[in-house]
């Protein structure tokens, strides 16, 4: 359908001077203000932003909202990432083409590197007890690892390890809370929502001794009597000669150790 | 305008930038403001005739839009004709202003006497300036539903299908209402000279 074809008859004439005027003072009315300075206010209030970084897992993608970053992870396009996002939080992704965004991907890589800078996280999106657990999660420091039970005591549900597990497998923000930080009671690694493999090599990358405290997570000294997680800084500290390892917190107890006041290891029974 | 593309979606083949915005696309919720954004300006100032308001109604008109979007299926974001769904959505905003009293639109009065806050391009002189701006006076003297029609139609340049899918109205009373809106904007802009004066 043409449109020139669907005018009315008798819009020639006069009627037709009168449309000729309403054109002429349509090419008139333009916005006021600079239109790139327009087109990124309209996108930053309607639109969440976009960005890419390198990190210690390669390029991933990040969402922000207003509050923070609400979700990071890879894809295999943007556009995969930026569907995923819709279908999860209801809202379009746009390029984060505005200064803050940009300075915010500078921060996220200089954290992913392990500078000490603060990366404001938007866990709205999540219900009190996934955020109460990645809260805990995200207090884990870089080179320390805990088990899931401890997570579930610290989030003040001491029985809820399992659902621990499954809110490590659904977490919004991998990295930046350090999911991969939380491993198995015994000390192995445990999944990864990124696969095993990866979180050997991340938590290798910080320094965490892998193969050693797989198996035996706690360590103890008879100089105090103390014992702590095996990456506890309070451990690390531990002369070697000194090191007695061992596989559960039970068994550390029952050999006489009380546990230590900065890691806190569950004890039970 | 930006005519070709906008036109096309209006008359419902598959607006490319639809598909693109469907399938997550990060560059084209940017493409979807900067293409359309002026020309929702210019209709939000017509029906407002306030500079502020038009802004702010294009904004919000474009976060409503955006929040939509968010919402709905990949495929029902690729079947989407944008353009008419941004004009239909910037009139209920331009709505609920005027509900809100907040833009109630005075009958008589030379909506363009504040000058160069309507956003007017530079070394337009004289009689030029006169001209159209005496067309917007007229339009703002129309009833509410001819000016709709008749700035979607002239200033727009939607076709009938589009308007009726921007305001929801059958498209016969759309071409009614254009056709009439015409009618009085004619005679108002050749007979009205005395009405005009007794405002000015």
């Amino acid at each position: 359908m043409n449109e020139r074809e669907t005018r009315m008859p008798g819009e020639e004439g006069k009627d037709g001077r009168v449309a000729g005027l309403l054109g002429d003072a349509a090419s008139r009315l333009t916005p006021r203000g600079d239109p790139d300075e327009l087109v990124e206010r309209v996108l930053s209030r309607g639109t969440d932003r976009l960005f890419s970084c390198d990190s210690p897992l390669g390029e991933i993608y990040a969402a922000v909202g207003e509050r923070g970053v609400r979700f990071v992870g890879r894809a295999s396009s943007p556009d995969e990432f930026a569907r995923r996002y819709r279908e999860r939080f209801g809202r379009l992704l746009s390029w984060g083409t505005d200064g803050a965004t940009r300075r915010l991907a500078d921060r996220m890589v200089a954290a992913l590197a392990g500078e000490k800078v603060e990366v404001q996280a938007d866990l709205s999106g999540t219900t009190p007890f996934q955020r109460r657990v990645l809260e805990v999660v995200a207090g884990i420091p870089r080179g320390e690892v805990r088990p899931y039970a401890w997570v579930a005591r610290e989030a003040g549900s001491p029985k809820a390890s399992r659902a621990v597990g499954s809110v490590m497998a659904n977490n919004p923000v991998p990295l930046l809370v350090p999911c991969h930080r939380v491993v198995k009671n015994d000390g192995t690694t445990g999944s990864y929502a990124f696969g095993a493999g990866e979180k050997v090599g991340l938590l290798r990358g910080e320094g965490v001794p892998v193969e050693e405290i797989s198996g035996s997570p706690y360590l103890a000294t008879p100089t105090t009597g103390i014992f702590c997680h095996a990456t506890c800084r309070n451990a690390r500290r531990i002369q070697p000669e000194n090191r007695r390892r061992f596989r559960s917190s039970q068994a550390a107890t029952k050999a006489g150790f009380r546990p230590c006041e900065v890691c806190r290891p569950v004890v039970t029974g | 305008m930006d005519g070709e593309l906008g036109r096309e979606s209006d008359l419902g083949s598959p607006d490319p930038l639809a598909l693109r915005l469907a399938g997550g696309d990060p560059a084209a919720p940017r493409e979807l403001v900067e293409r359309h954004h002026a020309e929702l300006y210019r209709y939000a100032r017509i029906l407002l005739r306030d500079t502020p308001a038009a802004e702010d109604a294009v904004q919000e008109a474009f976060s409503k839009a955006f929040a939509a979007l968010g919402r709905y299926s990949g495929e029902r974001i690729g079947a989407m004709r944008l353009r008419p769904w941004l004009y239909r959505i910037i009139l209920n905003v331009v709505r609920n202003a005027w509900r809100d009293g907040r833009f109630e639109v005075p009958v008589a009065g030379t909506p363009e006497g504040g000058g160069g806050r309507c956003g007017v391009v530079p070394g337009v002189t004289g009689a030029d300036e006169e001209a159209w701006m005496d067309v917007l006076w007229a339009l703002g003297r129309l009833s509410e539903r001819q000016r709709v029609a008749v700035s979607l139609r002239y200033l727009e340049d939607l076709p009938y299908a589009g308007i009726s899918a921007a305001t929801g109205w059958p498209e016969n009373t759309c071409k009614t209402l254009v056709r009439r809106g015409i009618g009085r904007l004619g005679a108002l802009l050749s007979d009205g000279s005395d009405e005009k004066e007794a405002v000015r």
